[in-house]
């Protein structure tokens, strides 16, 4: 490099000090205006609607604003910024019964929360940090399907994922064990032998010949067949690494393939299949590492390479591997330029069905429904009040046997005869012939599609997400139909049913998943139904029950022995301070479901009494009559909850990380583009996509 | 190839090459140990005083057991069990129930609910786990790490982590813990969890190789030397791309580069031992319909490890801390979890009961089988073995993590008093974990998680 000329460095340094000093005021100028915004405007504002429980001297929910000594210490408290941010939005605070803030005041106060306390700076957004991900069993199977040409069952062969954040491919919490890494080295060594031909002819993988080796014989001189196993495997690891190889990798992987290929038994296929398995056990293609391009602007946060971002967008909607087409643009440096047709392509895609099955289905907790335990008969009685007697018949049904032997032996056929047709009418009683008992795979199956089918239904036709919770139509094959009463459709084949006009049905909360995941073996659970829907539809999960309380649900019976209806139990414990206050947010939500029973199936009464009228309220006041009222106002006055609430759980799921303060730029950029466009999907995916965490990362090299 | 990693590779070849020697039999680890035992010797790792292997394993249940069918009556040598234990009677002089152990940092402080996970969580670690949904999860090496980390270039593994529930439940694990704490009892380091293995046919085939009885030894050599043709390859890469990353993703590289490590060191061990025992077995098929038959065939495949002298540390989750698995097999409908909330409601008392009793009875039978099986010193594996039997929540009712419920089976290779029950009154767990670093012959450790000594008389 040319030595820089003394005055120029000069000139350099005390323009650079000069942007410092300005920098730096700048940054003081604006942190005293926060701090003098706040006290002229915020400070009023919070006396007025939150000083009566959070300050002088209150603390409720150890939640206090003034106890921090300066303004300049309570700026510097993100998580109760962020917290007041989200209780105020969600309308959770101030309480319902008290004033709301003025809409005025209301958006001077998240304006200053977002740009004052937390310094959010729309122009820069920090696009957070994500941790190096390895790809997790659905990923790598995936991943190996595309690039091997091979099915392997990772969910049998791999331990499963932590999950975190509600999801299993958060980078943070995939971590490596020995043991995994030794599965990961048979992995390969299996995969390999299924996949890559040995020899070119007479070999039933040869018809896979094409996908690795390039050339249609090999050659026989020394150095030329060395330059085909470079060829070979740098096609090849450039594909598994998803991004060029350097030539030191090519290098050593080439001696690798050529030191095997010369063993005793070694053949030059037999080399390249050796390389082939290092690469699919290496790190590189084990994690997604990403690299970012030169950024000229210090204050902006540089933007992923194409290579990065081809695979970002592929395992965030197909969950594996960039294919040929998302590749060559980045190859070409294009796929920035056509990001929306390539969105709209990869949707419409098959692969996409691993959105589904992987985001929706933890998002809905429909992957747990084939797993879920639920006691089919034990439920039954139990809605009819018939749990004794049902015990008592069951024991007289297993008597029965026994006696009959007896009768038997004895060729008493007249009283033989009379305790057969008892059993038989108590089989009838336990619904031993019918399938009225059964919760088996084919239901529960069915189950699991309808959601799915919704979810993708609405993504591929670019519907609203509104209709993921309100829908008149839903999706049905013969059995889950008669599983709802709802008559008219036959066969196994699953297809979308227009409902009756006054079904409950229609939408996830109302789906036989939902309605099962959320239930205890033997009854339904009004609470983790609430729990639910704060969580996944509001995003306003209830916080813990405190410690050394026990789950209050538990235990439904009086002191003679006798069991409660829950909602009975439920009213006994929302009357106790220290559970009301969370018990009222999420009972109502769940006893409006209550004519739905563990299985999902209608139900009018429990314990044999009727269920009474399943009306509530939220916590931010607006009434319902039952779950078809709560389920609009859901779509209507809490859409803002459920636009944010979806938002962040997709983002997470994108992004591989939990939510960070960052975002809520981000996610209200999103939310209001779907206010907009009526929830439409695109407007969901797409802003996720070209949102700056998405696009951008922190510098690679420090 | 670089230099470096060709000497490696040779120098793999070369410890393999030297077990031939007779006149280095006498150093040898493992089952040659085992064979020639002789008195007079130093004491060894992991080595009983007649020359035996020594293991050591904990077993955890989920959800704390009804104190007052688990508590014995009685004391010292003087007890009879409570209910939930009687099954262990048969093995009355080799085990011992202590009671007055805690976890005090499993319970609330200043982290709020949450309580199955931090009692799965601080179980082996003893340490508070950091409460996080997933961004910067840390907990503690746990015991068998320690022990495993001492002692585990003896044996083919260092350690064997088992499970018998394999199932990963969607969406968020207990009151905002990932569900790293609970699907995990073993941690390698404080931010690296071990995730158990739940197939037993999995188990099975890393023990002891694939195919049929015969066949096996030649498998695993055959892996090994798979593994062995790609390392140099991957652990240079992993190095290289280490360079160029942040902070938080070489951590991730780093964890990648110590599993590599322990797999070499893997193969240097085994090639280092005779040859594999391959037993006349058939290899399992998966996992068993009933989960009696499924933790039974669990304990066989550890039961085996521990007589092939294929590991002497291991652990293993019954189910997680907050599983609501129902129990068919004993005509329990409802969940466990649920009904370990019963509020003194007698008839849920009644069935958490029997299901203690479900779980206690696996555990007596894994005791029987290796009471059955003998070393090479002519003691029962069982009395050659230290083996914790326990939980993290004692009342699961209340969600208490004091006087928590648990059992120490086996002699200890003849160092343990069996036969027993004690009264630690209120000492840490992590202070019989530090007695029994101690007979493993792990270098003495001044503390572990919240240890504040030793236990006396056990």
């Amino acid at each position: 490099m040319r030595p820089l000329h003394p005055q120029s460095l000069s000139r350099q340094s005390w323009v650079f000090a000069l942007a410092t000093w300005a920098a730096v005021s700048l940054a003081c100028r604006a942190e005293m205006d926060d701090a003098a915004q706040f006290e002229r405007e915020i400070l009023p504002i919070l006396e007025d609607h939150c000083y009566q429980c959070h300050g002088d001297g209150e603390e409720k929910g150890k939640v206090c604003f003034d106890a921090f000594g300066s303004t300049a210490e309570l700026m510097k408290q993100p998580e109760l910024w962020v917290h007041t941010l989200k209780n105020i939005r969600s309308g959770t605070m101030p309480p319902a019964k008290k004033d709301r803030i003025p809409p005025a005041d209301f958006a001077k106060l998240e304006q200053w929360i977002k740009r004052g306390a937390l310094q959010l700076d729309p122009q820069h957004p920090d696009p957070g940090r994500v941790t190096l991900r390895r790809l997790n069993r659905t990923e790598y199977r995936n991943t190996i399907r595309d690039l091997m040409g091979t099915d392997f069952r990772t969910d049998e062969e791999f331990p499963a994922d932590d999950t975190g954040y509600g999801f299993d491919n958060i980078g943070d919490v995939l971590s490596t064990s020995s043991l995994l890494l030794e599965k990961y080295m048979l992995a390969a060594e299996v995969i390999v032998t299924r996949s890559v031909p040995i020899m070119k002819e007479g070999s039933e993988l040869s018809k896979n010949y094409d996908r690795f080796f390039t050339r249609p014989q090999v050659p026989e001189d020394g150095a030329e067949r060395v330059k085909y196993a470079e060829e070979i495997l740098r096609r090849f690891t450039t594909r598994a690494f998803r991004r060029p190889v350097d030539d030191r990798t090519v290098e050593r992987l080439t001696a690798l393939a050529m030191e095997s290929a010369a063993l005793p038994e070694g053949t030059f296929e037999r080399g390249i299949a050796r390389a082939i398995t290092a690469v699919l056990a290496s790190t590189r293609f084990l994690f997604r590492f990403e690299e970012v391009l030169p950024e000229s602007d210090p204050q902006a946060h540089p933007l992923l390479d194409e290579y990065a971002l081809a695979s970002r967008l592929s395992y965030f909607l197909w969950s594996t591997m960039p294919d040929e087409t998302l590749y060559q643009l980045a190859e070409k440096g294009e796929l920035r330029k056509n990001l929306p047709a390539q969105m709209d392509r990869m949707i419409q895609d098959e692969r996409c069905e691993e959105l589904i099955r992987n985001f929706a289905g933890q998002w809905l907790q429909s992957r747990d429904i084939a797993s879920v335990s639920i006691d089919a008969r034990l439920v039954l009685t139990r809605d009819l009040g018939q749990e004794k007697e049902m015990g008592a018949h069951a024991e007289r049904f297993r008597r029965l046997a026994h006696e009959i032997a007896d009768a038997e032996m004895a060729q008493d056929l007249k009283r033989g005869g009379a305790l057969l047709a008892e059993r038989f009418k108590l089989g009838k009683i336990f619904g031993i012939t019918g399938e009225r008992f059964e919760f088996g795979t084919a239901l529960r199956t069915a189950m699991r599609r309808e959601a799915e089918l919704l979810f993708g239904d609405l993504l591929r036709h670019d519907g609203s997400v509104l209709r993921l919770v309100e829908n008149d139509s839903t999706f049905l094959n013969e059995r889950l139909a008669k599983h709802y009463g709802i008559p008219g459709v036959e066969g196994e084949q699953m297809r979308r049913v227009k409902l009756p006009p006054d079904s409950p049905r229609g939408g996830v909360l109302t789906m036989g998943t939902v309605l099962a995941v959320t239930s205890n073996p033997t009854r339904t659970s009004p609470v983790k139904r609430g729990q639910f829907i704060l969580t996944n539809i509001l995003g306003t999960p209830p916080p813990p029950p405190p410690p050394d309380i026990p789950s209050l649900e538990a235990s439904g019976k009086t002191h003679d022995g006798s069991e409660r209806p829950l909602r009975e139990a439920l009213a006994m414990h929302r009357e106790k301070p220290q559970c009301a206050s969370c018990h009222n947010r999420m009972d109502p939500l769940g006893l409006t479901m209550e004519n739905f029973n563990a299985m999902g199936s209608w139900r009018d009464h429990e314990l044999g009494q009727p269920i009474p009228n399943t009306g509530g309220r939220l916590i931010t006041g607006e009434a319902f009559a039952d779950i078809t009222e709560l389920k609009h106002l859901l779509v209507t006055a809490r859409r803002g909850d459920y636009y944010r609430c979806l938002t962040e759980k997709m983002l997470t799921y994108a992004l591989g990380r939990g939510p960070e303060h960052h975002d809520i730029t981000t996610v209200d950029q999103i939310v209001s583009d779907l206010e907009k466009s009526d929830g439409k999907f695109s407007t969901l995916i797409r802003g996720i996509i070209e949102s700056t965490p998405f696009q951008r990362r922190h510098r690679t090299s420090p | 190839m670089t230099p470096m990693s060709t000497n490696r590779r040779l120098f793999l070849r070369g410890m393999g090459a030297c077990i031939a020697l007779p006149a280095l039999e006498a150093f040898l680890p493992g089952r040659a140990m085992a064979a020639t035992v002789s008195g007079g010797q130093a004491v060894r790792a992991a080595t009983t005083a007649s020359g035996a292997p020594l293991r050591m394993a904990f077993l955890y249940f989920p959800n704390g057991a009804i104190p007052n069918q688990w508590t014995p009556t009685g004391s010292g040598r003087d007890f009879a069990f409570g209910n939930t234990l009687a099954p262990l009677q048969a093995l009355r002089h080799r085990v011992q129930v202590i009671s007055g152990l805690d976890h005090t940092n499993a319970q609330a402080g200043p982290d709020g609910a949450g309580d199955h996970a931090r009692a799965n969580g601080t179980f082996l670690t003893g340490v508070r786990v950091k409460k996080t949904a997933g961004s910067d999860i840390r907990a503690g090496v746990s015991v068998d790490q320690i022990a495993a980390n001492a002692i585990g270039s003896q044996t083919r593994f260092a350690s064997l982590e088992l499970s018998t529930d394999p199932h990963q439940k969607s969406g968020e694990c207990d009151s905002g813990y990932s569900c790293a704490y609970e699907s995990n009892l073993a941690w390698r380091s404080a931010t690296s969890p071990l995730a158990p293995e739940s197939n037993p046919r999995l188990v099975f085939e890393r023990l002891f190789g694939s195919g049929i009885h015969g066949q096996r030894g030649a498998s695993l050599a055959q892996r090994r030397s798979q593994q062995r043709s790609i390392l140099d390859f991957v652990m240079d890469d992993a190095k290289a791309v280490a360079k160029q990353l942040t902070h938080r993703d070489t951590a991730k590289v780093d964890e990648y580069l110590t599993g590599l490590r322990e797999i070499e060191q893997r193969i240097v061990t085994a090639e280092n031992l005779k040859a594999t025992t391959d037993p006349n077995l058939p290899t399992p098929i998966g996992i068993p319909a009933a989960y009696d038959d499924y933790i039974r065939l669990m304990f066989q495949m550890m039961a085996l490890a521990f007589e092939t002298d294929a590991t002497r540390v291991s652990s293993m989750i019954l189910a997680r801390d907050g599983s609501d698995r129902p129990f068919p097999e004993i005509k329990i409908a409802e969940g466990h979890h649920s009904l370990s909330h019963h509020r003194s409601n007698a008839e849920m008392i009644h069935k958490v009961a029997q299901i203690d009793r479900f779980y206690a009875e696996r555990f007596a039978e894994f005791l029987t089988l290796l009471e059955s099986k003998h070393d090479a010193d002519g003691q029962t594996i069982l009395h050659n073995s230290m083996i914790v039997y326990g939980c993290g929540n004692s009342d699961g009712n209340q969600h208490t993590h004091t006087n928590l419920p648990v059992v120490l089976a086996g002699n200890g290779g003849g160092v343990l008093n069996p036969g027993q029950y004690l009264q630690a009154n209120s000492a840490p767990m992590c202070n019989l974990y530090l007695n029994m670093l101690d007979t493993m012959g792990v270098p003495t450790l001044d503390r572990f998680g919240d240890s504040t000594g030793r236990l006396a008389s056990i």
